[in-house]
């Protein structure tokens, strides 16, 4: 399937790449657009005005896509957490994680194409959602 | 202006938005989101930041929660059409953000006298709300490094934030020991 999104990504888009090809979609290709008028008949346009996957009643895209999908993995929503907290910075959550993670993504858009955002973050937020895992499982922050 | 203005100059991006009287909450919501966006307003269901990926995508966002909520909202790239003008606006930004950067240099100051446990409660909460303020703070009026400094002196005063260490400090303290 094809997916569509704004050019230059940032850590919501990142995050939500990462998320449709892991829950929704292994084989999804993506497209960045400029403008919502140019995302192709054919794509799901995500983390846009005006559609159904984006920003909805304080929701980042990146929840509004679990919630559409009802994932009740308690760690992917600690991940959306951080997400939310790096893309909006509202207080909502506490989540020390984002500061750090908005200064990479910021850093990643200024130095590379968003192709190359989303290959080099896929595993980041793999890792991450590992370092999670085990920080549940134990209860403790994971060494 | 001065030089550091410069970035920001002839590229800003407005949202003209409208929204109906009632429910008042969503309205309210949107108002206080563009307070902490440190918006200009410019006028009625008027307001304006300058333009980065950042703040588009911030208005952008705050335009959808506009419609969400059966609002009208309509996103512009604009340049003022004079630089007196465009001065008038930063200036008026720039205050804004210098009265807050004041305040926290006000409470930094009334708690130098204050026991350790306090002081490092304040300097971390002072720490945030520089945050807070630097995120929308397009044209830094010299009260931002007096803030800075009288937080960091603060802090310098504070052996070990994390740790509430000294027996005469409070009774939280006095408490967890017994």
């Amino acid at each position: 399937m094809k997916w569509a999104t704004r050019a230059g990504v940032h850590i919501d888009r990142a995050a939500c790449a990462w998320l449709i090809r892991r829950l929704v979609d292994p084989e999804a290709v993506f497209v960045f657009v400029a403008d919502p008028a140019e995302v192709p008949a054919e794509a799901t346009p995500f983390d846009m005005r005006g559609v159904e996957l984006g920003h909805h009643g304080g929701d980042c895209t990146f929840e509004t896509i679990l919630r559409r999908h009802r994932v009740d993995d308690p760690v992917m929503w600690r991940l959306a957490e951080i997400v939310h907290e790096a893309d909006l910075d509202d207080e909502r959550f506490d989540a020390p994680e984002a500061a750090g993670l908005d200064a990479i993504l910021r850093g990643l858009s200024m130095t590379c194409p968003d192709a190359r955002v989303l290959e080099l973050t896929g595993p980041l937020f793999d890792g991450l959602y590992e370092y999670l895992r085990r920080g549940m499982l134990l209860d403790r922050p994971p060494a | 202006m001065s030089s550091d203005d410069e970035g920001a100059l002839g590229r800003w991006v407005l949202l003209a938005y409208r929204m109906p009287r009632d429910p008042s909450r969503p309205r309210i919501a949107v108002w206080r989101k563009l307070e902490r966006l440190g918006v200009a307003r410019l006028g009625d269901g008027l307001v304006a930041l300058p333009r980065d990926a950042r703040t588009q995508e911030q208005l952008e966002w705050v335009a959808e929660e506009v419609t969400d909520n059966r609002g009208t909202a309509q996103l512009w790239f604009a340049a003022p059409g004079s630089a007196a003008q465009e001065r008038d606006v930063a200036r008026a930004m720039r205050s804004a953000r210098a009265s807050e950067y004041a305040a926290v240099t006000a409470e930094a100051a009334a708690v130098t006298g204050a026991g350790e446990v306090e002081r490092a409660r304040v300097v971390r909460r002072l720490r945030a709300e520089l945050h807070r303020i630097g995120r929308r703070d397009f044209f830094p009026p010299p009260e931002r490094d007096a803030a800075r400094a009288a937080v960091e002196s603060l802090a310098g005063s504070v052996n070990e934030p994390d740790e509430p260490a000294e027996p005469e400090l409070g009774t939280d303290e006095a408490e967890e020991r017994a």
